[in-house]
């Protein structure tokens, strides 16, 4: 287990990558960092590696300070994001290096070439120099060389991030397979939403240097902390609606600022929304909650349909609500066009309330 | 038919161009080659002579009578001792440049600052200090004093390096940060990575960086002339030596020069390879 103890990490004089971070690392997970580019995700993982030294805060395993272990007795195996592979070796060398470093047999180390090279595609180009090699194939060198050994801990840098759909697809499915196979704990930063959702035990969202959130991936999804969290995991990002409450009995409605009423939730269930003039009350749903719904519905919100977007499989429609803009998906056999208005019908029950960013209540489902 | 016509046209202009640059660069070495076979009696006729009897008297006369191979022997002993020193010095002290900014600029800006006064400026107070040197146990017993390898060798080395960092710098730079962690992370010490990692990819602007001291080394003069008498005196020297006062005898010049050429040339020739591979830079990209 690797424990991040308020961790602060400061480059310079003005630039700050990690803002005093509590992060855990538990034994055989495999640990998504999810979080826009810039967040502080390789910082984070080049601490673990003992590459940067925190400028404040501890680092762990199994509850012992490991801040004084230079990286090449730390026992984590790395893959970085700009490939970092050695240019003067060829492929196969690449992929051999870290196991001859360690003194394995010639045997044994063909043996493990060949394998790695057959799972990530790339055996032909064993022979090749990595100047030669495309971005995809140059990834793959260096996601090989990463997983090629034993190690107690592997740290991949978004090692899928230059690859083409398919072939993302397929090695994040290998990758996810050889983790679990191995038993091997692993951090993996990405900038993909689906990512994040689809490969970790646990995700921890990342922003300017902050945890958001950690937990698992249907926490993120259903449970999200704050509007960060909630607009950032998952695809399309969750939308929001700025609502005013009004006290309706043992139920408090929340209305759009036209006077609509979206949503009515049990008093309880929303006790920790403080009573603050000028405070942003917002209603938050996912592109499924809602739908379209016939004109003469009743409790229905009309919006202008700004862009339509076909996943294929479904559609999803960016609809102008007042100020907000709302996603909502609907059948993809279904025709709607650009300009067009809608009604959109809202679960009344089902829904994500923050206040100021931050979560209040996450209703009936997701409670 | 006509655009046939234009393009041997430019052809023609073209080798006519490299024709005539090519005669500039190679005429001076035509010349000295030409002159060293030739007898006394065909060297300073005008027009020159392109037919002649070859004769091998000038380099007998260099190399028997005037023992020149001592100077090749010496200069061989000298360059390549000082670049070594340049290459190994140079390389470690620019790595520390380029990965931990020593001094914060000004101490490289420093080192490149010696090379701004001109060579003779320091002369005299090489002179002096290499004498007195030379006249202590400790300098005669590292050869270090007037007419001794060592002074030319550290005078050398004190010349070629604010050069030499300068350019390895640059190639060190080059190199992401990026190899040197995932070599440690791989298991190798921080001194392994130096050879196992860093070297390997900064070899092509290592290699530059030896072939133009070397060459500094061989064709320097000023400091071999002041600094030698005649145990240690170097080709440049040697040559300068059929300067006499009954006359320069052009033949043995000739011979002696073109013999001192030679391994320089097919030095370089060797290294071509490694150098349009340095020159070119970009050489290292992960």
């Amino acid at each position: 287990m690797y424990e991040l103890k308020a961790v602060h990490k400061r480059y310079g004089l003005a630039k700050v990558a990690l803002r005093k971070i509590d992060l855990t690392v538990r034994d055989r997970e495999f640990l998504v960092i999810y979080g826009p580019a810039g967040a502080g995700k390789s910082t984070i993982l080049n601490i673990l590696a003992g590459i940067t030294r925190p400028t404040s805060g501890d680092v762990r395993r199994d509850g012992v300070s490991i801040l004084r272990v230079p990286p090449e007795r730390r026992d984590a195996a790395m893959a970085f994001e700009n490939y970092a592979l050695y240019s003067h070796l060829s492929v196969g060398e690449n992929l051999a290096f870290p196991l001859r470093a360690r003194g394995l047999g010639a045997a044994e180390i063909a043996s493990r070439v060949a394998r790695i090279s057959g799972i990530l595609g790339i055996g032909h180009l064993l022979d090749r120099r990595p100047g030669l090699l495309s971005g995809g194939q140059r990834q793959r060198v260096a996601l090989g060389r990463a997983i090629i050994r034993p190690a107690d801990i592997y740290l991949l840098d978004e090692p899928v991030g230059h690859l083409d759909a398919k072939l993302r697809h397929k090695i994040r499915a290998e990758l996810k397979a050889l983790a679990d196979d191995l038993s091997a704990t692993v951090v993996f930063t990405t900038t993909s939403s689906r990512e994040a959702l689809a490969l970790g035990d646990r995700v921890a969202v990342l922003n300017e240097g902050r945890i958001e959130q950690a937990g698992t991936p249907e926490e993120l999804y259903h449970r999200p902390a704050n509007a960060f969290v909630a607009s950032f995991v998952g695809d399309p990002p969750m939308s929001f609606l700025s609502v005013a409450p009004r006290r309706e009995g043992d139920r408090i409605a929340f209305a759009t600022p036209g006077g609509m009423p979206v949503a009515a939730l049990p008093a309880r269930a929303v006790e920790s929304l403080r009573d603050e003039p000028g405070s942003r009350i917002q209603i938050g749903f996912r592109s499924n909650e809602v739908r379209l719904a016939g004109p003469d519905d009743p409790g229905t919100l009309r919006g202008r349909v700004d862009v339509v977007e076909n996943l294929g499989y479904v559609k999803i429609a960016l609809v102008g609500i007042g100020e907000d803009q709302v996603s909502v998906s609907f059948p993809a056999s279904r025709h709607l066009s650009v300009g067009e208005t809608v009604a959109i019908a809202f679960p009344r029950d089902a829904v994500h309330l923050f206040q100021n960013a931050r979560a209040i209540a996450h209703a009936a489902p997701y409670a | 038919m006509l655009q046939r016509d234009s393009s041997f046209a430019k052809e023609a202009l073209r080798y006519g161009l490299i024709v005539i640059v090519l005669g500039f660069i190679v005429f001076p070495i035509l010349w000295m080659v030409l002159t060293s076979f030739k007898p006394p009696q065909d060297v300073m006729v005008s027009p020159p002579r392109f037919l002649f009897t070859p004769t091998l008297d000038n380099y007998y006369h260099a190399i028997v009578d005037k023992n020149f191979l001592f100077y090749i022997k010496n200069t061989l002993v000298i360059s390549v001792t000082s670049t070594v020193l340049v290459v190994i010095i140079g390389a470690l002290a620019a790595y520390s440049f380029a990965r931990y900014n020593v001094g914060d600029g000004h101490i490289l800006f420093f080192i490149l600052s010696t090379k701004m006064f001109p060579a003779i400026a320091v002369i005299l107070p090489y002179f002096l200090i290499f004498r007195n040197i030379g006249k202590t146990d400790v300098g005669r017993f590292l050869g270090i004093g007037l007419d001794q390898p060592g002074a030319l060798i550290i005078s050398y080395t004190m010349f070629n390096l604010p050069f030499a960092i300068w350019l390895l710098v640059s190639f060190f730079q080059d190199i992401p940060r990026e190899l040197e962690h995932s070599a440690r992370l791989d298991g190798l010490s921080r001194l392994k990575v130096l050879r196992k990692v860093v070297f390997p990819l900064a070899a092509p602007g290592i290699a530059v960086t030896g072939v133009f001291t070397l060459i500094f080394c061989w064709n320097e003069f000023l400091f071999a002339y002041i600094l030698t008498r005649q145990k240690a005196s170097t080709v440049t020297v040697g040559v300068e030596s059929f300067f006499t006062l009954q006359g320069i005898l052009w033949g043995p010049v000739a011979a002696a020069a073109t013999i001192s050429v030679l391994p320089m040339m097919i030095f370089v020739l060797a290294m071509q390879r490694y150098m349009v591979r340095g020159l070119t830079f970009g050489a290292v990209r992960g």
